[in-house]
Parts: C-alpha cells; sequence; structure tokens
C-alpha cells in the first residue's frame, strides 16, 4: 500500500515521461467543455424535426376515461400525437425483471388506462417548435376519475390500501429472505442484544446539469431508428426497447457524444425513447425530446427510499459485533423500471466495513404512487451501508463506547484481503483502519476536545462523525438471478478497439458513455504506456456509436466499473496491437523474432543494438496502403479488438452466495458539526474524505469524483428530499424547494488518498465513481455526537436537528 | 385538505338556505366569476379566474349537488379544471337556529387540488384557501342581507 495525503486543490504538475497511469494529465475532454464546444444531446439538429412534450399526469392514482387530441392537433404546426391506447397496441410491455408478483405488472411507455404517479407520462405531442409542443398539450383534454393513492410504503400492504397493479394482486413487487451464518449462535454468544426499531432512508436524487433527451431518426429503407441520446447504459436500453418495438437489436442505433452527468438516474429512460422511436416513425420526420428540469424531478427516476425495522444486533460488551438481523422495506414507486435489482445490489456490501459472519436481511420491495426508482450513485448499497454504519454509531452509544475504537475492533483488517463475506462476495483489498486514521490526522482529530468546549462557550454543539462507503465495482449480472433465476444474465463485459491508422494515428473507441469521468483521458494514458507514445498521439473518439462495433452487452457508463472493464478492454486491445506492430516489424526487418523488438519513441526498434527502427507511421501505411510483397501468413491488420471479461461465475440462487462484484473502492469521509441548539441550523466546520481505489490511473480525475461524492453527501444529509403529499403531489418539484448544493455550501474539504491496488483486475485499478454515501453517514453521526440524540433519518434538515435538540433538551 | 368552519347569519334559516340554493346568487358570492352557466337545479359551471400567480388561474369549474335535506343540509361536489391545476372538492353545509337568533352555519371542505398547483403544497395553499373562503363568507352575508331586503 501506498499511502499520500492531498490537502490541495491545485492538480498535480504533469510530467512528460514514460509513465503516463499515475500522472494528473489534463484531460482531454476539457478543452472543447471548457470552450462550449461540446456537443449534448440537445445540440443535435436535423432538418424538419419536431419536438416532442408530454402531458403529464397531475394525479398520483387516477383511471383514464377519455383522451381527446383533436384540438391539440388542428393546431398548425403541430405535426402529431401519441396515445397510451396508440402504444399498448404498437408495442409489447417492457420485459420485467422481477420474478412474480412483480412480473406481472405490464408497463408501457406511455399510460394505459390509469395513472399511478404525478408526472407520469399519458400522452407525447409533437410540434415545430418547443414552445408550440407545449402550448398544443394543454389543449389535450383527458378526463380522469381520481383514486386514493399510496404514498406511504410502509402501508402499502395494508387491506384498505389501494392497489397500483391489479396484475400483480397487491402492492408487493419482490421480496427476499437472506440469511447467512448461525444467526442463533451469534444471539447465544452475545453479551448485549441492541435493538433499533425503525431507521429511514430518505428519497432523493442526484442532479445532472443536463435533463435527459434524445433525437431519433427513423431510416424508412431499413426499418432503423438512430438514437441520438444521453441514456447512460444504452446495452439495457436496447436490451429493454428491442423486445417491447418487436424489432432486433440492430435496427436501434445508439450516438452519443458528451453528456452531463448521469449518476444512474439516466439509464432508465427507455420508455421515453421509445415513445420518440414510435413518433419518429408515425410522423416521418426526426423527432426530438429535451425533458424540463421539473419533469425530471417528477418522473425521471428517483433514489430507492428504504426502512429498516425491527433491526437487532448481537455484541459483545467489548463491541465486538457478532451479526445482526434486520427487515428492509424498499419503496419502488409505481413501475419497476430496474427494479427490483436494488433488492439485490445491496448484497454486494452485505457486512459493510465489518468482520461479522451472521446475517440475517428480509427484503421487501412495494409499488406506491410516487415516481418510479432506479440507480441512483450508490445505488441500493448507499442505503445498507448507510444501515450498517449506524447500526456502528448507535451500538457505540448504548455500549458508552468510543465510535472510532468500535470501527477499528471490527473493521476487517488489511492483513484479511483479500477477504470472504458471509455471502461469497470477495472484498479485494483495503486498509480501512489505516484510511480512518489519516482521515482523522486530516481534521485534526486530537484537537476535537478542545474545538468542542470552544464550541459549548459560544453556545454550539459540536460533534464528530465518520462514515465509509465500500464502493463495490464491476457487477457481475449473475446477482439478477437471485431476484428471478429465470434470468438468463450473468458475468460482465466491455469493449475497446485500438487501431494504428493509415498516417499512424493511434486511434481508440470504446463502448461506453463517459458523463464527465474523463474516459478519454485516461484511456490515453494506458494506451500511452504500452505503447511507448505521448498521450498527446493517442486519439480517442469522444463518445459512444453502437455502428462503431465496440459495444458489448453490458456496454455503458454506470456501477463504477469503467477504471476496471472499460481500461481492462483498452489494455487488452492496444497489448494485441503492440504484438501486431511487433509481427509486421518483424517481417519488414527481414524475420527478426518478436521478443528482440520493443516500442520506443513513437514506434518499434530492434531492442539491444537499435540498428533498425520503423515509426508508427510506416507501420500504418504498410498495412494499409503499400501492402504489396507482405508474407501471405502475416496475419496483421493493425486494428485489434477486445472483449474484457472479468472473472465471474454464476451465484447460487438455493444459497444466495456467490461474487456479486469485483472490486472494492473505500472512502471513509470524517464530518465535523457545529449546531446552534437555539434553532437547529449547522454549519460543516471541517471535513475530511479518505479514498483507496486501488491504482490511481489520473489522481486528479479521482480527486474530483471524491469531492463531487462529498457535495452529492452533503445535498442528500441536509437539503435534498422527494417530499410528498398524503395526495401524492410531490412538493419539492423544483429549485426552489429541492435545494441542490452549490460551491457556498460546501465545507472546507481536505482530501487524501492510499493505494491498494486490487489483485484481481488488469491494472490494479477499481471503479470509484459512488463514495457518497459516506457523507451522508458521517453528518448523521456527527448530529448524533453533538446532540446526543439517536439519529434515525438519512435526512436532517435543520428543523428536523432542532427537534432533536429538543427531545434531548426534555 | 380539509377546511372547516361556522358562520352565523342575522336572517332566517329559511332565507340563508334560499340563497345558499340560489346558483345566481351564489355565482355572486365566488371570487372572480367571470361566467356562469345553470344547467338545472342541481348542476351548474361556473369559469372563474382565481388570483393565484401571474395572471390569475383559469379554471372552469362544474358543480353538482349530491344530496340535500332542505332546510338543514346539503352536500355539493365541485370539479375544477385548469391549466396546470385541477381541482376536487366534496362539501357540505348544515343549517341550525342559532341560539342568539339568526341562523348558524356549519361547514366543510375536503379540497383535492391536483397538477403544478398541487405540487405548491399546503403550507402555500392553505392561505390562499382560508383568504379565499372569508371572501366567500363575506360575500354570503351580504346575498342573504340582500335576500331579506327583497
Amino acid at each position: 500500500m501506498t499511502r499520500a495525503s492531498e490537502t490541495t486543490l491545485a492538480p498535480a504538475p504533469v510530467e512528460v515521461q514514460k509513465g503516463w497511469g499515475g500522472q494528473s494529465v489534463p484531460r482531454k475532454e476539457d478543452k472543447r467543455l471548457l470552450q462550449g464546444e461540446g456537443v449534448f444531446v440537445d445540440d443535435v439538429k436535423r432538418h424538419g424535426m419536431g419536438y416532442l412534450h408530454f402531458v403529464r399526469s397531475p394525479y398520483a392514482h387516477a383511471h383514464i376515461t377519455r383522451i381527446d387530441v383533436s384540438a391539440a392537433e388542428a393546431i398548425d404546426g403541430v405535426y402529431g400525437t401519441l396515445t397510451g391506447e396508440e402504444v399498448a397496441a404498437l408495442t409489447e410491455p417492457f420485459f420485467q425483471i422481477s420474478s412474480v408478483p412483480g412480473a406481472n405488472i405490464k408497463d408501457y411507455s406511455l399510460a394505459v388506462g390509469k395513472v399511478r404517479y404525478v408526472g407520469e407520462p399519458v400522452v407525447a405531442v409533437v410540434a415545430e417548435t418547443r414552445e408550440l409542443a407545449r402550448d398544443a398539450s394543454e389543449l389535450v383534454e383527458v378526463d380522469y376519475e381520481p383514486l386514493a393513492a399510496v404514498v406511504d410504503a410502509r402501508r402499502a400492504q395494508d387491506s384498505d390500501t389501494p392497489v397500483l397493479h391489479d396484475d400483480a394482486g397487491g402492492n408487493l413487487m419482490w421480496s427476499g429472505l437472506y440469511s447467512w451464518g448461525d444467526l442463533d449462535a451469534a444471539f447465544a454468544e452475545a453479551d448485549r442484544v441492541v435493538k433499533i426499531p425503525e431507521l429511514h432512508f430518505h428519497r432523493f436524487n442526484s442532479t445532472p446539469l443536463e435533463c435527459d433527451g434524445a433525437l431519433v431518426e427513423y431510416n424508412r429503407g431499413v426499418g432503423q431508428w438512430t438514437i441520438h441520446t444521453n441514456n447512460q447504459f444504452p446495452g439495457f436500453a436496447a436490451i429493454m426497447m428491442g423486445p417491447a418495438m418487436q424489432v432486433g437489436l440492430d435496427k436501434l442505433r445508439f450516438v452519443t457524444q458528451d453528456i452531463g452527468g448521469g449518476f444512474g438516474n439516466k439509464i432508465t429512460s427507455h420508455p421515453q425513447l421509445v415513445v420518440c422511436c414510435l413518433l419518429a416513425r408515425k410522423l416521418n420526420r426526426p423527432v426530438q425530446w429535451t425533458e424540463w428540469r421539473t419533469d425530471f424531478h417528477l418522473s425521471m427516476s428517483h433514489g430507492n427510499e428504504r426502512w429498516f425495522h425491527d433491526t437487532e444486533v448481537a455484541v459483545k460488551d467489548d463491541g465486538t459485533l457478532l451479526g445482526f438481523r434486520t427487515k428492509a422495506l424498499d419503496d419502488a414507486g409505481a413501475w419497476l423500471r430496474y427494479e427490483p435489482l436494488g433488492g439485490v445490489i445491496w448484497a454486494q456490501v452485505t457486512p459493510g466495513m465489518y468482520r461479522w459472519r451472521h446475517i440475517e436481511l428480509d427484503f421487501t420491495q412495494v409499488a406506491t404512487n410516487k415516481a418510479p426508482v432506479s440507480p441512483n450513485r450508490g445505488y441500493s448499497r448507499m442505503q445498507h451501508l448507510w444501515f450498517t454504519e449506524r447500526v456502528i454509531d448507535i451500538v457505540a452509544r448504548e455500549l458508552d463506547l468510543d465510535p472510532v475504537e468500535v470501527r477499528k475492533r471490527n473493521y476487517i483488517r488489511a492483513e484479511d484481503m483479500p477477504y470472504e463475506t458471509p455471502n461469497g462476495c470477495v472484498y479485494d483489498s483495503g486498509d480501512y483502519a489505516g484510511m480512518l486514521d489519516l482521515a482523522l490526522e486530516l481534521i485534526d482529530y486530537t484537537s476535537i476536545p478542545g474545538r468542542r468546549a470552544d464550541a459549548k462557550e459560544r453556545g454550539k454543539l459540536l460533534g464528530v462523525g465518520i462514515g465509509s462507503t465500500l464502493d463495490s465495482g464491476t457487477n457481475n449480472f449473475g446477482q439478477s438471478r437471485l431476484i428471478n433465476p429465470e434470468l438468463q444474465f450473468s458475468g460482465n463485459n466491455e469493449v475497446a478497439t485500438v487501431k494504428l491508422d493509415i498516417f499512424g494515428e493511434i486511434v481508440v473507441t470504446l463502448g461506453t458513455t463517459p458523463q464527465g469521468q474523463g474516459h478519454e483521458t485516461t484511456a490515453a494514458q494506458v494506451v500511452a504506456d504500452i505503447l511507448s507514445c505521448s498521450v498527446d498521439d493517442v486519439h480517442v473518439r469522444a463518445g459512444h456509436d453502437s455502428y462503431w462495433n465496440s459495444h458489448a452487452g453490458f456496454s455503458g457508463t454506470y456501477a463504477s466499473q469503467f477504471a476496471v472493464t472499460g481500461l481492462s478492454a483498452v489494455k487488452g486491445a492496444t497489448e494485441m496491437l503492440a504484438a501486431e506492430i511487433k509481427k509486421l516489424a518483424g517481417a519488414v526487418f527481414g524475420g527478426v523474432p518478436a521478443d528482440a523488438l520493443e516500442l520506443a519513441d513513437g514506434g518499434v526498434r530492434i531492442k539491444d543494438t537499435h540498428d533498425a527502427f520503423l515509426p508508427f507511421m510506416a507501420c500504418g501505411a504498410i498495412i494499409n496502403a503499400n501492402n504489396a510483397g507482405l508474407p501471405e501468413d502475416l496475419d496483421v491488420t493493425l486494428n485489434c479488438r477486445y472483449v474484457y471479461r472479468p472473472p465471474f461465475e454464476v451465484p447460487d440462487v438455493e444459497t444466495k452466495m456467490g461474487n456479486l462484484t469485483l472490486t472494492y473502492a473505500t472512502q471513509i469521509h470524517v464530518a465535523v458539526v457545529e449546531i446552534d441548539p437555539e434553532t437547529g441550523a449547522y454549519e460543516i466546520v471541517d471535513y475530511a474524505a479518505v479514498d483507496d481505489c486501488g491504482k490511481r490511473i489520473n489522481p486528479q480525475i479521482v480527486e474530483g469524483q471524491v469531492m463531487g461524492a462529498t457535495a452529492q453527501a452533503i445535498g442528500a444529509a441536509i437539503h435534498e428530499v422527494y417530499e410528498y403529499d398524503e395526495d401524492g403531489n410531490l412538493l419539492t418539484p423544483n429549485f426552489y424547494d429541492y435545494h441542490v448544493p452549490h460551491s457556498l455550501d460546501m465545507p472546507p474539504l481536505a482530501t487524501g488518498a492510499t493505494e491498494s491496488p486490487s489483485p484481481f483486475t488488469p491494472l490494479g485499478t477499481k471503479g470509484m465513481g459512488e463514495g457518497g454515501g459516506a457523507g451522508i453517514h458521517a453528518i448523521c453521526a456527527a448530529i448524533q455526537d453533538a446532540t446526543g440524540a439517536i439519529v434515525t433519518d438519512s435526512h436532517n434538515p435543520y428543523q428536523r436537528v432542532w427537534r432533536l435538540v429538543q427531545e434531548v433538551q426534555a | 385538505m380539509n377546511v372547516y368552519g361556522e358562520r352565523t347569519f342575522a336572517a332566517p334559516r329559511a332565507t340563508v338556505w334560499q340563497v345558499l340554493n340560489d346558483p345566481e346568487a351564489m355565482a355572486k358570492t365566488m371570487p372572480g366569476v367571470e361566467s356562469f352557466d345553470i344547467h338545472d337545479d342541481r348542476r351548474w359551471t361556473a369559469n372563474v379566474k382565481i388570483p393565484l400567480g401571474l395572471g390569475g388561474l383559469k379554471m372552469k369549474v362544474d358543480m353538482e349537488k349530491i344530496e340535500e335535506r332542505e332546510p338543514e343540509f346539503a352536500r355539493l361536489s365541485v370539479k375544477g379544471n385548469g391549466v396546470g391545476a385541477m381541482m376536487n372538492m366534496e362539501t357540505s353545509f348544515t343549517l341550525s337556529d342559532a341560539a342568539e337568533g339568526g341562523t348558524a352555519m356549519a361547514w366543510s371542505a375536503d379540497v383535492k387540488i391536483a397538477g403544478p398547483v398541487g405540487s405548491m403544497g399546503q403550507r402555500v395553499l392553505q392561505p390562499i384557501v382560508n383568504q379565499q373562503v372569508q371572501h366567500v363568507l363575506t360575500a354570503l352575508d351580504a346575498q342573504v342581507q340582500e335576500a331579506l331586503r327583497q
């Protein structure tokens, strides 16, 4: 393990030399992005295109009794409309991931017969301008027969609660019991059983700068749609859309250049994309859709809201954790657009950071009249890790022990790595105790007693809290079989192509859909190291195009995996190219064996004597344009495609055991808060975030992710929440009520890093984009430390903190 | 949103009942009524402009009397449709002789507002609803007094 502390925002100096990996090379993408020359989906224009606007449900739950689009269609400049009835006639319901009862629901791209949440698309209107489409949509007449709504997941299965999906026979969508180890023995051995009646992880989302969108063209001659979109997981969108539209996946071409943030919520835009496709065909013109911000808040996927009920924790008096049992209740919202995968994704991090071996979790997911949920940065693991961290601090409080000591006593140790968890996942590497020490050092932990006394003198309450994230990356999609054994998914893959073109250009094509993660830069660093050239000589194509033949079934950018899947594909393709260059040069040099050659200075030469040198330009020219006389058996194209496939097995559906993910990056955050007990208002006065994502290809990009995760955490912990009233109206549908933190909300932030290379990945890297859960918990724990009250909610705005203070004072 | 209250009118119960069941008189009590159509003695429609936001919120409101026990009780269903808001309300009133003379009216309404306006939430809408209710009651008092003069 190497260790470094970085407390400055300035980038590390770039050294122009071999060994690009590990340097903070300036991002290749930034020139175009900072100059406003990026190409986002809303920048794509086509002649004669129409703009799409959705008519959305004002009701959380209602029957649709009549739709009349005639007034809208009569307006000059309105090209046409699409209703749910048409969708039901033209498409099949989307494939459901769930087993029964969730498998029985019928989900179309527009509401058919019934609406189930405020903001659900009911009719689509296409017109000459965006404004006209919006105005015309107000002329669409929809009659509703309102029904009672269910907005509290805890009441969703009550006998008198309205049912969203009659086909499912109730609001239960999926349930499963996970049990590993010997709970009875653990509780028999325990000195104490700590009971926690209810913990609640709230509903919020990440906020991309760019909302969802698409421009869809239909080629009537070949029956193919070209879908320019910022969907971040085209592989998933394709397998949802193809069967629904009853077309082969070759008929769905996905194209993306720049994406302004994704965070997971751009995975499930496939219903809107289907609507665009149907209208592009119906109207015989390109159709453009850009989501309005309020529509994003109302309708695009929210993060999972989850309760943990009746938790019991078996502990020894010295704070040794033996095991726990709990009941998790998850609110899926109205539709299962990616769910119920959240019902298994959490299990990637079953024990959190800790060595307890006996765990039982009874998972239930229900439907409610709220926006559908889907992955949100930290998807499902964030909720579970917040729970495990909350348990640690509540146990420490109950046993009157120091939360730092309880953590260190129970952390999985560096010498235990690789560590197999009770459910068969393998944590690859890491030194959690060392990271915690570094984080505490960054906030000068030894000064806390003095600062606490100083705050008290000023009438303030000071508290310190710790939070941790295990950022499990590179999914084994076989875990979906624990949700539905019938599913035929497993493993993972990603593709890259690397070629040497006619003038020696090194051209790299990725299967991913980056949303700001700097893939062009880090891919170029990997290529440059293998080909012994400059990163400036490596041209990584911007964006994604499924015509490039560099995509696979799981292509996309999601779930903390590019540093493993994407860069391993790049590494594999580049090594193939390097071998071909040597093979070609060996032939040109008159039969020199490959092991006598080396790549250097933008070409290939004889290793020891340097007698002969063939620049890449010559290699490219020979193969592509001057190939007469080459040996017939020289199987060299200088155009190499490599598919990286992580080493996974299918998990056991009976025992629910298996390796669900390949790598485990870690973040440990420490927050220091100061609370005004009179008002509950609080300020984060000190903050440290320490990251370990194995080998860092570009440390500055990693640090940017850590800072972004911290901002996500602060927003979620203090400001961001999707609140619904009892009728299912979303009360926070815009930035007036849904405050996303800006620069002035950010506390003094110190970042640190350790490097524990993954033994399981070709580059020692780990995916690391989803560390925000650590911060949410750090703030909860700091509030608990400051007030003395047990914090049971992940969202703690000032009024809730004021109530906590009042509770303690009472 | 549930709102309710009591009001006493200095008039006999028959007069108050007559006003409450006269669509034209009731139209004069409602804020921002731009037009009014009476379909029959149980159903009528108003086009109103509620003073909310820039330019006001235009809404077509259909009212139907769904229960009555003359001269003490009536229940009405009110459905409104407008750009940005849909309203469903069930309201009822009970008349009785006031102890100090005149007529006491106990009233209640269960108001549901959907659409973007509904998303403003109760904390924003409650004061607006309260204000409008006071306007209606004051105007109703005036209509009752006018009926007495006729």
